[in-house]
C-alpha cells in the first residue's frame, strides 16, 4: 500500500541526526511504525550518512574542514599529515602510504570577509580550480583544507598554490593570502601524470 | 491470491493461542521497524538486533497473555516497548539472558534487514558536486554527528539555515545518486 503521507528524506536525515525536536520525533516514529515505505527510505538515508562517513574516513574528498572534524579524526586513530605554510611562504610535503588525511592550514586574516574562496594554480600561477564561498569562520584566523589523499598518494612531485581570496559584493577579488607546496613523491608510481 | 492480515487480525489469532503463522507474520512485519529504532537510537546493528529480539518477545508475552485490549494499537504497543527498552538495555543488560532462557534460541531468527548498497565512487562525486557549504554540512553531520549549532558557529549562519542546507544536499544527492529526491 502506498503512503499518504510520506515523510521527506531530508526530516528523516534529521530524525537520524536527532535534529528533530521531541514532539517533530515521536510524530516520525510513530509514522515508521505503521509504513515501511518510509522505513525503506530511512534504510536509504542511513546508508547515504554510512557512505558519506566512509568517505570521510578515507580522506577522499577535497573540502575545508573544522577544527572539531580534526579532533574526531584524531578520537578516530585515524593518521593525518598536517602542514602549516605560512602567507606568502613555501613548503616541501609529501605523503607517505600509512597516512590517512592530508590537510592544510592556511593562516590569514579573515575578519570583515563576505566571501572567501580558495584557488589552487599550477606552479605557473595559472588557476586550476577554485572551491568559492567556503566556509569558514571569521575569528578563527585559518582555513583548514582537506586535499584528497589517494590523489596526493597517486601525484608525481610537484608544486601547487593555493590562494585565499576575497570578493566584495561588487565581485572585487582581494589577495588573503598564498601558499606554495612543494610536493615531492616518496610512494613508488610514474614520474609524470 | 493471499490477503494480508491486518495488525488487529494479527493480535486476536495471536491471543486465541498457539497460532505459528500468526506469529512469525508479527515477526515479519515489526522486525525490519523496530531494527530501524534500534539502529537510530542505539548506534550499533548488534544491539539493534538485540533490541528486535528483546522486543518481540515482550511483544508476544503480552499478546499470547491477552494484555493488548485494544487490537488495533499493535504498532503504538510495540513502538512504546521499544522506548521502554531501549532505557531499560541502558539499565540492565541482563533482562536478555532471562528472557532467552525462558523463551529459548531457537525462535529467535536472524531479522536482518540489509541497507541498501551504495555505489562509493558515484557518492564521492555527487558529494564532491556539491556546493561548499552543503558539503561541509553534510560530511560533518554524518561524520562527526556535529549539532546544529557547532556547524552554525562553523558556517558563520543561524541553525535554522544549517538545516536548510543540509536539507538541500539531501535532496541533491539522493538525485544525484539515481533515488527520488
Amino acid at each position: 500500500m502506498s503512503c499518504v503521507k510520506p515523510v521527506d528524506a531530508a526530516i528523516l536525515a534529521d530524525y537520524w541526526l536527532a535534529a528533530l525536536d521531541q514532539s517533530e520525533e515521536e510524530a516520525v516514529e510513530e509514522h515508521l511504525f505503521a509504513c515501511d515505505e518510509c522505513g525503506a527510505r530511512l534504510r536509504e538515508v542511513i546508508s547515504l550518512a554510512e557512505g558519506i562517513r566512509n568517505l570521510a574516513r578515507q580522506g577522499s574528498l577535497l573540502m575545508v574542514v573544522s577544527e572539531a572534524f580534526l579532533t574526531r579524526v584524531a578520537e578516530e586513530g585515524l593518521r593525518v599529515r598536517e602542514y602549516s605554510p605560512r602567507t606568502g611562504g613555501s613548503v616541501a610535503c609529501t605523503v607517505t602510504a600509512e597516512d590517512d588525511l592530508l590537510i592544510a592550514h592556511l593562516a590569514a586574516d579573515l575578519s570583515g570577509a563576505k566571501r572567501v574562496d580558495l584557488c589552487f594554480c599550477d606552479a605557473g600561477g595559472s588557476e586550476r580550480l577554485r572551491l568559492t564561498d567556503i566556509p569558514f569562520d571569521s575569528r578563527a584566523g585559518s582555513v583548514v583544507f582537506q586535499q584528497p589523499i589517494t590523489y596526493a598518494k597517486a601525484a608525481p612531485s610537484e608544486t601547487l598554490i593555493a590562494r585565499l581570496v576575497t570578493l566584495d559584493e561588487s565581485g572585487v577579488e582581494r589577495l588573503l593570502g598564498e601558499y606554495t607546496f612543494n610536493h615531492t613523491r616518496t610512494l613508488p608510481g610514474p614520474g609524470a601524470w | 491470491m493471499e490477503i494480508e492480515l491486518s495488525d488487529s487480525d494479527l493480535v486476536i489469532q495471536i491471543r486465541m493461542g498457539n497460532d505459528r503463522a500468526a506469529e512469525a507474520e508479527l515477526f515479519r512485519r515489526m522486525a525490519p521497524r523496530i531494527r530501524l529504532y534500534g539502529l537510530r537510537h542505539l548506534r550499533d546493528e548488534c544491539a539493534a538486533e538485540d533490541l528486535v529480539q528483546q522486543v518481540l518477545i515482550t511483544t508476544l508475552e503480552a499478546l499470547r497473555a491477552g494484555r493488548l485490549r485494544e487490537s488495533d494499537k499493535l504498532a503504538s504497543f510495540v513502538l512504546g516497548t521499544c522506548r521502554m527498552t531501549v532505557l531499560d538495555l541502558r539499565r540492565n543488560t541482563q533482562r536478555r539472558e532471562r528472557l532467552l532462557e525462558q523463551f529459548g534460541a531457537d525462535m529467535l531468527a536472524p531479522t536482518q534487514s540489509p541497507l541498501p548498497q551504495l555505489d562509493q565512487e558515484q557518492l564521492a562525486l555527487c558529494v564532491q558536486k556539491l556546493k561548499e557549504r552543503e558539503r561541509a554540512v553534510v560530511v560533518m553531520s554524518f561524520y562527526d554527528e556535529q549539532t546544529g549549532a557547532d556547524l552554525a558557529r562553523f558556517l558563520g549562519v543561524s541553525e535554522a539555515n544549517v538545516r536548510v542546507i543540509r536539507h538541500r544536499a539531501i535532496h541533491q544527492l539522493r538525485e544525484c545518486m539515481g533515488v527520488a529526491a
